[in-house]
């Protein structure tokens, strides 16, 4: 007798037509559809594969048991930004770091396809693909961030290009991180200068960290190599005298800190940087342009617009439910999301505030399918910061929210300037609970 | 604790009669007594009232931090290392002992 | 190979409209404070001639090390050491930090004894306008060494 459900080869089954690779290859139309329908819930369809969107793909399972959850994701393999800078010395390996999607897909029971979203139709309520178009109830879009080198560049996209080809700026998974490390690993000496963006930019503390690991690498190879930090800020921050201590006493022949450097002008070529604090020439550099919410939401026409009419470069959004406000079905979750409050602007844009928004993103749309109250939460945030490769040290930086009388959300700022071992024992707690959340 | 106190001191191995430097920051509000909250009521005062840092028995310093010492207070202070032994730090506020930590020095 | 050379003596113009990309936001109403600066020293020195007693303050022997600029007026690190040689015949024996215009002065005081073999500390403060920050401290042998130095902050936002 047989006890299991079978398969029969050449039949028509839902699993074969939900995997379009499976069918017969033929041209790619407007018409064709990336995945029918499957289950009896709302649609749910998530642009983005990373800490935000597989945290809300997890949750929204448990929420919603009949929902259909569908996640696109254009790379292959799971890449964590979180810990990558640690990675750059090996504290972690590669595969601290990656993880195979289809085991998280496989584990909640989620539909995950490798795919590029090419457009958003939202009047049609359709995302479309480079495999065909996915029709949605609700949609939430957690692309993370782009590189806007076009706020250097304009239209020049080979200026861009050359940049991010020599110089990458390894924010964005995962090419550039690997290309960064094998710089690292094969630099020989001089001056390497890091470009930081302008706020609001994706995890606000790490260029710093970056810079102490490459620089404790320098050490302790001997590498005649200096640093320069060229932050358009007029300080470090957050932890900044974290940070200052660290610069100063492990790394005083190697880190120069630049405040005030806001980017003129750029010439990749000859390797030559124009700043409002000076004009620097350098052998090698980290450049990071400007960031911007990722492309998905200017596909979706949800970018922002300030008060002369520019574009924010965000996601213009419900500071306190996470939809667009130009439609309350589309989410935007993780980095992308724009200004929440007046008093603090963005929410900071890391792993930790992606997890948690996902949450509240997942447990709000379950509210409303089951004709529920809304209820609105408020995240936290939490970074620990490597700043030292032997011992190995951490500083942290830790936020809580709250709504004041206004009516507005407030923010209230921890930072832990003492770099000691435990923290950067509690950053490993920290990662590995995140990963058992929604990765592994 | 949550948020336990981050202790880092420059040598934990030094050498007899040794300099040696300590840090130490603890997760505090420090509410001043003179802010008022959104009803216009005073918000009381809750500030740490006393750290102490001991090697072994012997007293190495006593600080008394008032209305304007930061939030999350962070104190540094040098000693000299006459002994081997346990170095204990203790925070107070109006309600007893805040925070406490030790760490051993050990004469090289 | 024109296309090379034409390319590595271009140079790329930077956008400045679109750099500032972030948002300027207003400032939003936060809870009140009472808290108000203090007129003059007056307040600072009363707590200043409580510590000297009947001793004279030597502008000697202390370093008070602080910004000249506080650009974060809620966590203004200072330091404060005796400079002098600490020895187990004379030391250190307690030391006052004094904000003179804070709403109240005394900072807060450091006491060591013998065992220091020290007397180095450093905190940050919270100061709620520009103002001279003073420092006093006691020898063993009763002398008093003083430091005093000002501070430019902006005002406001120091969380008092």
């Amino acid at each position: 007798m047989i006890r299991r459900r079978s398969l029969l080869v050449g039949a028509p089954s839902l699993a074969l037509l939900a995997t379009g690779a499976l069918a017969a290859p033929s041209a790619l139309t407007p018409e064709t559809i990336l995945l029918p329908r499957a289950g009896k819930g709302p649609r749910i369809v998530i642009c983005g594969g990373g800490w935000g969107g597989l945290s809300a793909a997890r949750h929204l399972r448990e929420e919603l048991p009949e929902a259909d959850i569908v996640v696109l994701e254009r790379n292959p393999v799971f890449w964590s930004c979180p810990m990558s800078n640690k990675w750059l010395i090996d504290v972690v390996d590669t595969a601290f770091l990656t993880q195979d999607l289809l085991h998280p897909a496989a584990k909640w029971g989620y539909h995950l396809v490798q795919c590029e979203v090419t457009a958003i139709e939202r009047d049609k309520k359709l995302v479309r693909t480079s495999k065909g178009a996915v029709d949605y109830d609700f949609l939430i879009l957690a692309g993370g961030i782009r590189n806007a080198y076009d706020a250097w560049f304009g239209d020049d996209a080979a200026a861009a290009e050359y940049t991010r080809t020599h110089f990458p700026s390894a924010y964005i998974p995962n090419a550039e991180h690997l290309a960064l490390k094998n710089k690292l690993k094969n630099f020989k000496g001089g001056t390497v200068v890091m470009t930081l963006p302008p706020p609001p930019h994706r995890c606000p503390p790490s260029p710093y960290e970056r810079a102490c690991l490459m620089a404790w690498h320098f050490k302790v190879n001997n590498i005649p190599a200096k640093i320069l930090i060229l932050d358009p800020k007029p300080k470090i921050a957050p932890i900044g005298a974290g940070y200052k201590a660290a610069f100063d006493e492990l790394y005083p022949d190697i880190i120069t800190h630049v405040p005030n450097a806001k980017v003129k002008e750029f010439d990749p070529w000859n390797k030559r940087i124009m700043t409002e604090a000076g004009d620097f020439d350098f052998d090698d550099a980290v450049i990071m342009p400007p960031h911007q919410a990722s492309e998905m939401v200017f596909y979706a026409d949800l970018i922002g617009t300030t008060e002369d009419g520019k574009s924010t470069g965000w996601a213009d959004m419900n500071p306190r439910l996470f939809h667009a406000n130009a439609d309350e079905d589309v989410y935007i979750v993780g980095d992308s999301m724009g200004a929440i409050s007046p008093h603090f602007g963005h929410y900071p844009k890391s792993g930790h505030v992606a997890n948690y928004i996902a949450k509240i993103v997942a447990a709000n749309i379950g509210q409303r399918v089951r004709g529920q109250e809304v209820v609105a939460e408020l995240p936290d945030n939490l970074c620990y910061m490597l700043v030292n490769g032997d011992p190995r040290e951490a500083i942290s930086v830790e936020f809580t929210y709250s709504v004041g009388s206004d009516g507005l959300v407030h923010q209230n700022q921890i930072d832990i300037d003492v770099r000691t071992p435990d923290l950067l024992e509690e950053d490993f707690v920290w990662v590995d609970g995140m990963f058992n959340d929604f990765l592994r | 604790m949550a948020n336990p106190p981050r202790i880092w001191i420059s040598n934990e191995a030094p050498a007899k009669d040794e300099i040696v430097r300590v840090r130490a920051q603890v997760v505090h509000v420090m509410e001043s007594g003179l802010r008022q909250d959104e009803a216009g009521n005073p918000i009381p005062r809750d500030t740490l009232e006393r750290f102490e840092a001991r090697l072994n028995e012997a007293l190495l310093l006593d600080w008394q931090p008032e209305t304007a010492v930061a939030q999350n207070p962070y104190i540094e202070f040098t000693f000299r290392a006459r002994e081997s032994g346990v170095l204990k730090m203790v925070w107070s506020d109006a309600s007893g002992i805040f925070a406490e930590a030790e760490k051993t020095i050990t004469l090289s | 190979m024109t296309s090379c050379a034409d390319l590595t003596r271009r140079r790329v113009l930077v956008a400045g409209a679109a750099l500032g990309a972030g948002l300027v936001l207003g400032r939003a109403q936060a809870q009140t404070s009472s808290a108000s600066a203090q007129p003059d020293s007056r307040e600072s020195d009363r707590i200043a001639a409580d510590f000297l007693g009947e001793a004279t303050a030597l502008p000697e022997g202390l370093a008070l090390d602080l910004p000249a600029l506080g650009d974060n007026p809620a966590a203004v690190p200072v330091r404060v050491h005796v400079t002098e040689a600490i020895t187990d015949e004379l030391w250190c024996e307690e030391l006052i930090v004094l904000a003179e215009r804070n709403p109240m002065p005394l900072a807060c005081r450091f006491r060591f004894t013998a065992a220091s073999g020290s007397a180095d500390v450093a905190v940050r403060l919270r100061l709620i306008e520009t103002m001279h920050v003073r420092a006093l401290a006691r020898m063993s042998d009763g002398r008093i060494l003083e430091a005093r130095q000002q501070i430019t902050v902006a005002a406001g936002g120091c969380g008092l």
